[in-house]
């Protein structure tokens, strides 16, 4: 039989001598981790100068979906061109954004420097920010202007400009025009004007024999989508963004509550009661098997909407999001590009950075691969128009662009997100009164962020 | 001591050299990851973070692990009755955020119950850890039960003699051979929350739902399909492990049985049971070990609606990157692991010395 | 008589019953995998869902092989195919050969120090993935250790104890006399143990080793992590959920079925193969206590 006493001596074996050896690696790390710091500013200095006569590779982590790589590929191979001397490598990551942030985290963790460049979803440069170097101080000063300015804005964490903005995307409405003019409604401005037509239509599309009509699609799963949706029904009711600009926290609030219990009554009515634990591909599968009247959504469900088996093809639009007691809001979300602190060349990195992001660069990316520019004049630009006639619509629903408080709540965005997420679901769930989930968000917040409570920013 | 033998010596010697290779790896691969998490979970680390970090002692467990139970008073009216809330018609009491305290560290409602008609709320300082931990071991326990009954029946099944049964020894492991992220998508589609998932197709064929059952989302069906998704994923590999185990049994020993008259059902409790002891033991350790360390299916099929004890720790680690606090979650897993692996060895008793 | 008869008939359909229930369940939601990996997007979305691809629209069987094509198009998914291979391969000869080292001293030596080792190698896999990824990563960048041969290493984590202790288990069952006897023929421990100890488990080898082999093939975490720099060495996990839409947030479900349906099919011949093995073994009647 198993003998306590040798149960004993095994744990105890196993706490020594796994401390010890950690005791040894924990010293050698930290040293070669110093190391290594100093050897890469002195690389540092004698690479850039002598930047001549060796070829130097910069890395850009980034995203892989459909010809996105290629077109990243093909915009280093411009820059290659115009300087031959350096060599531009693309590596890329998952596109499931969870999957993409661990392993950043992982790289970042252990300051490696085989990475120069990481390209950074909206929410990430207030949380890596310290990660990252500030652009402003590598020429990025005289082309923020350009840009949109809430993503420069977003960008910025406290004082520093930690990436450029590559592509832009924001929550927008899509609507069907044939059930629309089937049953003779305007486009719903309002979530009033919303809930009317989709009841409307969801009845009269069950009563003509589909069981699985619903009127509202959205994303209600307890996810960083979730915190994109929620803001826009917060932000559209002047119920604020969860913490304002100023660090105070807004959540907890009347008109809060209120948005929230309208959209907790969708749940079961106009929407599925599935609807708690859906994206944006659950929204958008329903949506384009016809069987949705309205959908909250990304750009990208617009054009896969338009494909040649979709049910929907050519029966939709999309307009700004409804909205409350305030003006329509559309989550900013969208890419950039960010120079890492460990880099070896983040001169280069900064240039090829600028490059990337230029006017020349995203005009080629949107011409041929649809990614929403971030810099506004492009969207009156002839040839990206005549590839995405659609993206001229779109300029006018960025412009409403909300930003995540991802700057104003660094490095703790993801912790509150989550929190606020997780709150709101239990609103919409049913599980919690808006009221309670609201005041005990408002609690956990001062806990994560350390911030006092404030009035929330009116959108109006 | 008594003086050993040369010929144990020599044995003693041929061990050591025999589990050197095995020393070799887990110094290289496992002593400074799995020290480090000791270590780690004893600070405030925080993950990717230039923060400096600081010896906290206990502080990660006692924050993971602190309970606290106050009464809730019911709320009178003018008359000295308890008020009955006009919305639901229910008696109403204090609310457990104005009960439970704040100061030094703030206890947060897990939840309200009632006892002797009084009302009572028991509150963790992480809540979502405590409900992690018991959805972990409500999944473990019903989970490994299941896949133990389920994978003995197709090991027998599958030991008897019958034409094909090489091609059911090729269906049977097909659930555990699919890739696991892979594998909880496909069910992820099939417990889809309308008519495009396989349940909700079936139920609706058959009248007894209307098509839009939530598993996912709706709360008291969500561990029950995380049970079923992990059970038809691991059943075959407990029915692997039981049947290499029947197989060791001699089939003289049956043929004794029969001679003596037991019948087929005396046989399994006289003779399949006892043997297969061994064998069950370590299946039922490393498939418990796998179940307290569940990610995948939580994480794919639930992601933080609710968690796992290893998801929780994924998010604790990639959303707060409080890596203090993650690496002491690893710790309370491979504690939990600890004590189920050595229950299973001391009721089994598996652990004789050599023979 | 006639009830005999009837008795042992029905008793035979039961059986069969039975193993058609077992079947069912255990090979449905697979084939509902195959049945997905045959849909368009558009025959995906439909509602109901259909049992057989069926054209949304005249309710005609119509099988799409679109997602077969696309995944074969897929250089990195073919790459790796042969990645897996080699990684699941070498991890399952490293682990049964350590872990049948060890596990013969474990089980059928004695020797001071066999609990704590027991336990100190079970300890090896009682973490999460998750918690110890960035020590493992650090080691194997201080290492300086390639893509491939660090995750052969990395799986020794949860392969090794488990072959161990399976095999442990599994040579402690069989019959000392067989030990003495050789030693009286005058073989040396070792002999015994190559000779007479690992034919007589064979059954125990092959399936530790097939299962060692899935859990290898199907490990995701640890891959992602350590192939993120180098994308030659990706394994299938990994470039499964490198698939992309054609744009952002689009998931492509069928590919990711069709890839599915693709993978498994190699692993269930593999199992045919070595199941015979096992079978042969047997019936030969080597193992007679």
């Amino acid at each position: 039989m198993f003998s306590k006493k040798s149960s004993i001596v095994a744990i105890l074996l196993v706490l020594m001598l796994t401390f010890s050896v950690f005791a040894v690696g924990c010293t050698n790390t930290e040293q070669t981790a110093g190391d290594a710091e100093e050897k890469q500013s002195e690389n540092n200095n004698s690479n850039d100068e002598a930047k001549d006569d060796e070829k130097v590779t910069i890395t850009i982590a980034g995203g892989a979906v459909g010809n996105e790589y290629e077109l990243t590929k093909k915009g280093a191979e411009m820059y290659e061109k115009e300087h031959p001397n350096v060599n531009v490598k693309v590596l890329d990551t998952p596109d499931l954004a969870d999957d993409r942030l661990g392993l950043y985290l992982q790289f970042l963790e252990a300051k490696s420097s085989k990475v120069d460049l990481y390209q950074l979803d909206v929410i990430w440069p207030g949380d890596l920010g310290e990660h990252f170097v500030d652009l402003n101080k590598y020429g990025a000063k005289k082309v923020t202007d350009k840009h949109f300015e809430h993503i420069i804005k977003n960008n910025t964490v406290n004082g520093e400009l930690k990436a450029m903005p590559w592509f832009t995307d924001g929550g927008i409405f899509y609507y069907r025009t044939d059930l629309l003019k089937k049953y003779n409604l305007d486009v719903p401005k309002t979530w009033d004007e919303l809930e009317k037509a989709a009841k409307k239509i969801q009845k009269g599309e069950r009563e003509a024999g589909n069981p699985d009509f619903f009127g509202f699609v959205f994303q209600g799963n307890s996810y960083e989508g979730l915190t994109c949706d929620a803001i826009e029904w917060l932000y559209s009711n002047n119920a604020g963004k969860i913490i304002s600009d100023d660090k105070k926290i807004t959540v907890n609030n009347e008109n809060a509550v209120e948005i929230l219990n309208k959209i907790k009554g969708f749940v079961g009515t106009i929407s599925p009661e599935g609807v708690t634990g859906m994206g944006e591909e659950d929204a958008r599968n329903i949506w384009q098997a016809g069987n949705a009247a309205f959908m909250r959504n990304w750009p990208y469900a617009y054009g896969l909407g338009n494909s040649e088996d979709s049910a929907i093809k050519g029966k939709f639009d999309v307009a700004p999001l409804p909205h409350g007691k305030g003006s329509p809001a559309s989550c900013l979300g969208g890419w950039q590009l960010g120079v890492s602190k460990y880099s070896e060349h983040k001169e280069i990195a900064a240039d090829v950075a600028l490059f990337m992001t230029s006017e020349k660069v995203q005009k080629m990316r949107a011409v041929e691969g649809s990614f929403n520019p971030t810099i506004p004049s492009l969207y009156e630009d002839e040839e990206i128009l005549e590839a995405n006639p659609f993206m001229g619509e779109l300029k006018d629903m960025f412009v409403n662009g909300v930003a995540r408080p991802s700057a104003a709540t660094s490095p703790n965005y993801a912790e509150t997100s989550e929190l606020f997420y997780k709150a709101v679901h239990s609103i919409i769930t049913g599980e919690e009164k808006a009221e309670d989930a609201l005041e005990v968000l408002e609690l956990d917040l001062q806990d994560a962020t350390g911030f006092e409570t404030g009035e929330p920013t009116k959108s109006n | 001591m008594k003086k050993m033998s040369d010929l144990a010596k020599k044995e003693q010697k041929l061990a050591y050299k025999l589990l050197l290779p095995t020393l070799i790896i887990l110094i290289l691969i496992a002593f400074y990851p799995l020290g480090q998490v000791f270590y780690t979970s004893f600070t405030d680390k925080e993950f990717a973070s230039s923060n400096e970090t600081h010896f906290v002692g206990f502080d990660n467990y006692k924050k993971l692990l602190s309970l606290n139970i106050e009464e809730l008073e019911p709320i009178l009216n003018e008359n000295g009755e308890q008020k009955i809330d006009p919305e639901t018609n229910e008696p109403v009491y204090e609310r457990p955020i104005d009960v439970l305290p704040r100061e030094p560290v703030r206890y947060k409602e897990f939840k309200v119950f009632n006892i002797f008609g009084k009302r009572y709320v028991l509150g963790a300082t992480d809540p979502y850890f405590i409900s992690a931990l018991g959805n972990t071991l409500t999944f473990t326990i019903i989970s490994v039960f299941l896949e133990t009954v389920i994978g003995m029946i197709i090991a027998l099944v599958v030991n008897s003699n019958f034409k094909g049964r090489g091609a059911m020894r090729a269906v049977m492991l097909i659930p555990w051979a699919v890739i696991t992220v892979v594998s909880a998508r496909m069910w992820e589609w099939m417990l889809n929350s309308n008519r495009t998932g396989f349940f909700n197709i079936l139920l609706d064929k058959f009248n007894l739902a209307d098509g839009q059952i939530a598993f996912l989302s709706k709360d008291s069906l969500q561990l029950p399909s995380m049970i079923a998704v992990d059970v038809w994923k691991t059943a075959p590999f407990m029915a692997l492990l039981i049947l290499a185990g029947l197989q060791l049994i001699p089939e003289n020993l049956y043929e004794a049985a029969r001679i003596d008259g037991a019948g087929k059902v005396k046989q399994f409790f006289t003779i399949t049971l006892p043997l297969l002891k061994p064998s069950l033991a370590v299946a039922l350790i490393f498939r418990t070990l796998d179940a307290l360390r569940v990610f995948d299916v939580f994480q794919v099929l639930l992601s933080s609606k609710k968690y796992s004890l290893a998801s929780y720790n994924y998010f604790q680690l990639i959303k707060s990157r409080e890596m203090g606090m993650a690496s002491s979650i690893g710790v309370v897993i491979f504690v939990l692991i600890f004590v189920f692996a050595v229950s299973y060895i001391r009721l089994l008793g598996v652990d004789q010395n050599a023979n | 008589m006639q009830t005999k008869i009837a008795k042992i008939g029905l008793k035979k359909i039961g059986f069969w019953l039975l193993l058609a229930v077992i079947i069912i369940y255990l090979a449905f939601p697979f084939y509902w995998a195959v049945n997905s990996s045959l849909k368009t997007q558009a025959q995906l979305q439909m509602t109901p869902g259909t049992f057989v691809p069926r054209d949304p629209d005249t309710m005609e069987i119509s099988v799409f092989l679109g997602n077969y094509k696309a995944i074969f198009q897929n250089g990195e998914f073919l790459r790796g195919i042969v990645n897996s291979t080699i990684v699941a391969t070498a991890t399952t000869l490293l682990a049964l050969v350590t872990g049948s080292f060890a596990a013969f001293a474990l089980g059928k030596l004695r020797f001071r120090g066999r609990k704590p080792a027991l336990y100190m190698i079970l300890a090896m896999t009682m973490f999460p993935q998750v918690t110890v990824l960035t020590g493992l990563y650090a080691v194997i960048t201080t290492l300086g250790l390639d893509a491939i041969f660090s995750m052969i290493l990395a799986y020794m984590l949860f392969t090794l104890p488990f072959t161990t202790w399976v095999l442990t288990s599994f040579f402690k069952d069989l019959p000392k006399e067989i030990m003495e006897s050789a030693q009286v023929d005058g073989a040396t421990p070792f002999q015994t143990f190559r000779l007479i100890l690992l034919p007589l488990t064979a059954p125990a080898l092959v399936t530790t080793g097939l299962l060692a082999f899935i859990a290898a093939w199907n490990e995701y975490l640890f891959a992602l992590t350590f192939t993120s720099i180098d994308p030659e060495a990706r394994t299938i996990p990994v470039a499964i959920n490198y698939f992309t839409g054609v744009v952002a947030r689009q998931e492509p479900f069928g590919e990711t079925m069709a890839a599915a349906v693709f993978v498994t099919i190699p692993v269930v011949l593999l199992v045919l193969i070595f199941q015979k093995r096992i079978i042969a073994g047997l019936t030969s009647g080597a193992v007679k206590g």
